[in-house]
């Protein structure tokens, strides 16, 4: 095995801001151990069996003037291929301003509903910009560190030490956008990172990078989504970390959704500060990949800042997913409240580690935290470990976990009424999952998810 | 008229959990026709109607049930219910989360695409849900409700009236569907069942009272007792054990 840490040519290597910040994540890396508390739960044995590549820097290919190549490769919207001359129909991707669907790939890769809408293909960011509202600016992360626009943001708070897959992912550091919510903007639509990992994407090692920036008083949805067509066992190793920075009022709806291909593996981290009166809402899906974690690492930094951090996971085979949580309470009367409900089925095992930190001086604060679990065969396991740090003493914090099976009187009186065994079964499931469901803010893209459970 | 036989129930011994309940079991119904079963408290009824259902746990150790000349046992539950055989269960399950009209939806569906129909449309469907519960004194906000949860003794029997009404069985096992009904709801309870009463459809009533069966009136009455059938007749039998009780037909065997 090559090892994940290797020789990459990356845009930028040349600036002290971009390559200083690649250099420290280099020299931090190490890779978690079945002796590492924090990864005891969730073996990378999946991560050993293949050496995983990091693709060409896009940023340099095009430099190089390889842009001429590209009319005949993959047609960079919808992944169609057309010839030479020929147009894409979609409309998409010719700047036109206006949104369609896209004919040319039955719409597949666009969402069912409005949004702004940024792609990736297998790990590159596909330069179509929607046309957002005044007081919404994206650009690539490349261009806010080389124009200085992220303000020296970029993994300003993210402990190596403690998070080694965001120094995986800063070594790397390349692919991602930059997102900022001006003071007061509130967004009409959601913002949509989708990433489509496609045939091409095999073996590949992705590091994006988001850095999202609400400034007071803003409010926006966000979305990442992640998704796989192609060869079904394809593996692949998506390595996220979102950075996400909460201004005085600010208020921001993110949901994830994890659908890789089933030999994925999908790590994320999403770092979020909020501030006095901030709400973070977080929703995370994950459904696919062959090795999921989802981490959550929360600071509530004053007054009145708020934050949720919910969860489902679904599985099947012998997947191993992941939930993970950190929520500290740094200020006096701060609240965070967790659901995260997980159906397990198969050989499969589930994962939640959820964390409150309450600080010293963090009086008056309230901490919630609920893990329940759907154990649907014999072999499906769970393991959950949750953790109170409390140092405050007027403080309301609590912490559960149930773990259960279908009810056979349920199923029974179900199929009693003619309906199938199957059908049965996942009616109980969704039904099991719809109070996580219904912590979703958003009707549509509550209804959406639904749907995807 | 020539009879057919719908239900037949031959030499039945039958038990759960390694326990032998059912003990030489007999019984035909044939089409059209209303039975009554009366019988002391663990004498077997339900389970009686759960074995009918296929309910897993509940096994069959000799004897046959045919249900229109086809092996009953062989079926699995929800064919069972496809086929035509609806209980009303003495104990309604609560299923949280799921609102009643999209269970009801998801059942008749099952039902239909069995039958080689094909899907309702929504409207259409919530529609006559409605108007079938505004009959059972069902509304609408109830029927928004997730199954059974919350639901009063009395509510639950109605709903599961509303179901067997609009699922049409052509064997109907009603297990208690009178007990925890006041007199109101026992005659809007009854008026659902008689409205179902057809030349093809049967019923097994199981009961502990005269009173439904005044409003149902049956064709036959059985006196079930330590597992099987001590006595049957018309519905005069009904009268004779009200003013009796069980402890004279039980000896009688
Ligand atoms: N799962 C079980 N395990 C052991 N015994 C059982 C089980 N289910 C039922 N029984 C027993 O079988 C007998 C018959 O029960 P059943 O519920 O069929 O009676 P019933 O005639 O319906 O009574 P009731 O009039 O009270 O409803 C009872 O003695 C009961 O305790
Ligand atoms: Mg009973």
């Amino acid at each position: 095995m090559a090892g994940l840490i290797q020789e990459a040519e990356l845009f930028g290597s040349d600036m002290p801001r971009i390559e200083g910040l690649r250099e420290k994540a280099r020299a931090s890396f190490w890779l978690p151990t079945a002796k590492t508390e924090a990864w005891k739960y969730t073996k990378l044995h999946a991560l050993k069996a293949d050496d995983f590549v990091v693709a060409p820097s896009k940023f340099l290919e095009e430099m190089e003037g390889e842009a001429e190549a590209e009319a005949e490769e993959e047609h960079c919207c919808c992944g169609c291929h057309h010839e030479h001359n020929e147009e894409c129909s979609c409309g998409h991707c010719h700047g036109d301003g206006e949104e369609h669907e896209c004919s040319c790939c039955g719409s597949k890769e666009h969402l069912a509903f409005a949004a702004y809408e940024l792609h990736f293909e297998n790990g590159k960011f596909v330069p179509i910009y929607p046309a957002t509202p005044r007081g919404v600016e994206i650009m690539t992360l490349m261009e806010a560190l080389v124009t200085g626009e992220e303000n020296h943001l970029l993994g300003k708070y993210i402990d190596y030490a403690k998070y080694p897959f965001a120094a995986l992912n800063t070594a790397y550091l390349e692919e991602g956008v930059f997102i900022r919510i001006c003071k007061g903007v509130k967004l009409d639509k959601p913002l949509a990172l989708i990433n489509h990992t496609q045939n091409g994407g095999e073996n590949l090692l992705v590091n994006l990078r988001n850095l999202i920036v609400l400034e007071d008083g803003a409010k926006a949805e966000l979305i990442e989504y992640y998704r796989y067509s192609g060869e079904t066992k394809s593996r692949y190793f998506n390595n996220i970390v979102n950075e996400i920075y909460l201004g005085a009022g600010a208020e921001l709806n993110h949901c994830r959704y994890q659908n890789e291909a089933f030999k994925a593996v999908h790590i994320a981290l999403s770092s979020v500060r909020i501030k006095s009166n901030g709400i973070y809402n977080g929703f995370c899906l994950q459904k696919g990949a062959d090795l999921g974690r989802s981490e959550t690492q929360v600071r509530l930094l004053e007054k009145d800042a708020k934050a949720e951090v919910n969860a489902a996971y679904i599985m099947n085979g012998w997947a191993t997913l992941d939930t993970t949580t950190d929520i500290e309470h740094l200020s006096s009367e701060t609240y965070s409240s967790q659901l995260i409900k997980g159906v397990v089925g198969g050989e499969a095992k589930g994962v939640f580690q959820g964390k409150i930190h309450i600080a010293p001086d963090a009086q008056k604060t309230e901490g919630r935290q609920l893990h329940k679990a759907l154990l649907l065969s014999d072999n499906a396991e769970i393991d959950v470990k949750p953790e109170l740090e409390i140092f405050a003493d007027d403080v309301k914090c609590s912490h559960g976990a149930a773990c259960g099976e279908l009810d056979k009187e349920q199923l029974f009186y179900m199929r009693s009424r003619g309906i199938g065994e199957e059908e049965a079964k996942q009616i109980l499931i969704d039904a099991y999952l719809t109070d996580v469901i219904a912590r979703i803010p958003d009707l549509t893209l509550r209804e959406w998810l639904q749907h995807e459970i | 008229m020539m009879s057919t036989p719908l239900l037949e129930i031959e030499d039945l011994c039958a038990g759960v959990s390694g326990k032998e309940i059912i003990k030489d079991f007999n019984l035909t119904i044939n089409e059209g026709e209303i039975h009554a079963i009366m019988g002391p408290n663990g004498a077997g009824k339900s389970t009686l109607s759960y074995i009918l259902c296929g309910k897993p746990g509940y096994e069959i150790t000799s004897g046959t049930i045919k249900f229109r000349g086809k092996d009953l046992t062989a079926m699995s539950t929800e064919e069972r219910a496809r086929e035509g055989i609806f209980l009303i269960m003495q104990y309604p399950v609560e299923i949280p989360g799921v609102p009643v009209t999209s269970f009801l939806k998801h059942a008749v569906n099952a039902i239909r695409k069995h039958r080689g129909e094909p899907e309702l449309d929504t409207m259409e469907f919530i529609k006559m849900v409605r108007e079938e519960g505004r009959k059972l004194g069902i509304d609408a906000e109830m029927l928004k409700r997730p199954v059974n949860v919350g639901f009063s003794g009395g509510e639950k029997k109605r709903l599961e009236t509303l179901q067997m009404a609009i699922l049409k069985p052509q064997l109907a096992i009603l297990d208690e569907a009178d007990s925890g009904l006041d007199i109101d709801a026992m005659k809007v309870v009854s008026a659902g069942v008689n409205a179902l009463r057809s030349e093809n459809r049967s019923m097994l009533i199981i009961t502990h009272f005269q009173r439904l069966l005044n409003y149902v009136v049956p064709d036959f009455v059985h006196i079930f007792a330590d597992g099987h059938i001590v006595k049957s007749g018309d519905k005069s039998l009904a009268a004779e054990l009200e003013e009796k009780g069980y402890a004279e037909f039980v000896k009688e065997k």
